[in-house]
């Protein structure tokens, strides 16, 4: 491998339009090199530095693989990718946008649901009338099982979902759902609520450092000149 | 020493030999469950601690499988498969592959992949003295193996479902405090809920809808709740019905004005919980316990006491024996007795070997009925490793 730092970033949307704007606003200037629908790029004045754009959940897998250096992604695909996280990456700055929260919600109409508590009473009985446990459905499946086991509820089956999660109850596939919400207009366009105790991680873009990456003193010099650039 | 590595093959396939000839000599047929078990059963009956462990995968035909985390309940299967009614009496052993995930990473003491070798006696109804056969069997083949200096824990479940049952408190909180047996702090937590005024457990349902409901008049309860999501603009989605919705809701309600658990008995159950003792003096403990309580959980245990003179005419060392009321909480599928053998070098948390009783399995397996099962099992790359010292 050259010796190049190798920094991931969202290769797509507001997520990576945000991106470029926050490094940009600190003096790290990036530009996409060779075709503009490329996924390469470039710092300018530093440059043993490699961008990669890539999707926002591959940021993770490359940190935690050690295939970049550094890298920008959510704190919720963070905890989702790697169940012990501290010990393989380092975050070193939040950046402030793409703030969501990882919720669990069920229909508005469970009146007797406020609390993840309720679920647990209430499944022995759901199971009796249905035949089947609750179903979540989430592409969240470790956050998932590791808020739930923290909440002494167990009796539950995942269900991996990609995409319209929120429309999985409504539609019957799922019971209730852990997914991602803003501001929570697409939880109430599908009757959805989320629980009193139900937010699992208030996230946001952070630039994250890996501990897999193979840090050559070159290497090492251009993150100090990106961090000094960004006040880290 | 480590299975997945298979270095340790010849010496662990060794010991696996004595382990099984003392098995098979006892009376256990040597059987080969499948490793590859469908992940909708299996999951369904493991509990939730060993299930967040699983090793789950889907097949290329869409399929869910795992591999067995233990060899108990592909037993079950193997058994229901032999016999559809499940109550046919069996004795089996095995020695075969088990397969956990570790959160905090893979180690000589815990790894992924090891072998379990151990028996299971099934369909018996004398069930102290298959307890105590099971154990019994378990010590001689530890020994056959060159293993003397062990400690042993105990535990008995069934004292705890007798306390739950012999306390006087509605159905619904005994119901509730069953459920979460398996999960100490939950436990304790709705303990202390059950004692607590009934505002804090509820504040965030409608109050002037939840005073409106009759548990006795589900019909009624239905009117109020369908009239309540009316005004309130919330849409009806989901598979649980209005009935199921009202239902609990007037239950809920019903709790809210139910008298609270007397913190005596509530104190009781604590008390219960906390008792640690060596094997023979645990008994008087838990009596002293009851004493001016009138709770009266005598056959448990004079159930205890049997199975404790059943080893020790069987020749166990039961001064050797810690009873724990704690102990067995942490596997769902235990019913009754429970041990655990550990070493010094190997510590607590890596036993090398235990099991228990578990009248429930079989059925969440498919029986038609409960039926009366226990077993036990080695971890033998940790005996192996404490037998070399």
């Amino acid at each position: 491998m050259t010796e190049r730092l190798q920094l991931a970033i969202p290769s797509k949307g507001r997520l990576m339009e945000q991106s470029i704007e926050v490094l940009g606003e600190g003096g790290v200037t990036v530009r996409k090199t060779g075709n503009e629908r490329g996924y390469r790029g470039e710092i300018e004045g530093i440059d043993n530095v490699e961008v990669l754009f890539v999707s926002a959940s591959e940021v993770a897998w490359y940190l935690k693989t050690g295939k970049a250096h550094l890298g920008i992604t959510g704190t919720d695909l963070i905890h989702e990718r790697m169940t012990d996280w501290e010990t393989r990456v380092e975050i070193i700055k939040p950046l402030g946008f793409g703030h969501a929260d990882v919720v669990v919600a069920v229909p508005d109409c469970w009146l007797d649901v406020r609390k993840v508590a309720h679920l647990d009473e209430l499944a022995g009985s759901f199971r009796n009338a249905h035949g089947r446990w609750f179903r979540v459905a989430t592409k969240y499946v470790n956050l998932a099982r590791q808020f739930f086991v923290g909440h002494g509820f167990n009796d539950y089956r995942i269900v991996e979902s990609l995409g319209a999660t929120e429309g999985t109850p409504a539609a019957g596939t799922a019971d209730l759902i852990v997914d991602i919400t803003t501001t929570g207009t697409t939880l109430r366009a599908n009757a959805l609520r989320v629980l009193d105790d139900g937010i699992i991680l208030k996230s946001q873009a952070n630039l994250i450092a890996s501990n897999a990456a193979d840090w050559t003193p070159r290497i090492r010099e251009a993150q100090n000149e990106i961090n000094s650039r960004l006040g880290v | 020493m480590v299975a997945e590595t298979a270095r340790e093959f010849e010496a662990l396939e060794a010991q696996a030999q004595t382990l099984m000839a003392t098995f098979a000599s006892a009376g256990h047929e040597p059987v080969a469950p499948a490793a590859l078990q469908p992940a909708d059963v299996y999951l369904d009956v493991i509990g939730e601690a060993l299930r967040a462990r699983c090793y789950v995968f889907t097949d290329p035909d869409g399929d869910e499988y795992c591999l067995r985390p233990d060899l108990t309940v592909p037993i079950c299967r193997l058994h229901l498969e032999r016999h559809a009614d499940g109550a046919q009496k069996a004795k089996y052993c095995y020695n075969g592959s088990a397969f956990r995930f570790q959160p905090r990473g893979a180690n000589a003491a815990h790894p992924r992949e090891f072998r379990q070798c151990g028996i299971e006696s099934i369909g018996s109804s004398d069930r102290e003295l298959n307890d105590a056969n099971t154990l019994a069997i378990m010590l001689e083949a530890l020994k056959a193996a060159g293993l003397n200096d062990w400690t042993l824990r105990i535990g008995d479940l069934g004292l705890f479902r007798a306390l739950l049952s012999a306390i006087d408190m509605p159905e619904r909180w005994r119901e509730r405090l069953r459920h979460q047996l398996w999960r100490p702090q939950a436990f304790r937590e709705e303990l202390v809920r059950l004692t607590e005024l009934p505002a804090a457990q509820s504040s965030a349902m409608p109050e002037e809808l939840m005073q409106a409901l009759d548990p006795e008049d589900v019909e009624g309860a239905q009117r109020h709740v369908a009239q309540y999501l009316d005004q309130n603009h919330v849409e009806l989605i989901g598979v649980r019905t209005l009935e199921e919705i009202s239902r609990n809701l007037a239950r809920i309600a019903a709790d809210q004005r139910a008298e609270r658990l007397p913190v005596a008995t509530a104190n009781l159950i604590e008390g219960y919980i906390g008792v640690n003792a060596p094997a023979r003096a645990a008994g008087a403990r838990v009596k002293d316990l009851m004493r001016d309580t009138g709770v009266d959980i005598s056959p448990a245990l004079e159930s205890y006491h049997k199975r404790l003179q059943l080893l020790a005419d069987l020749g166990v060392d039961v001064t050797r024996a810690e009873f724990s009321a704690e102990f067995g909480r942490s596997l769902e599928y235990y019913t009754g007795f429970v041990f655990e053998v550990s070493v010094p070098d190997l510590g607590k948390r890596s036993p090398v070997a235990g099991g228990g009783r578990y009248d429930g399995l079989m059925k969440l397996c498919g029986a038609p009925a409960d039926v009366p099962a226990v077993g036990g099992a080695i971890h033998t790359e940790r005996l192996l490793k404490a037998v070399r010292g």
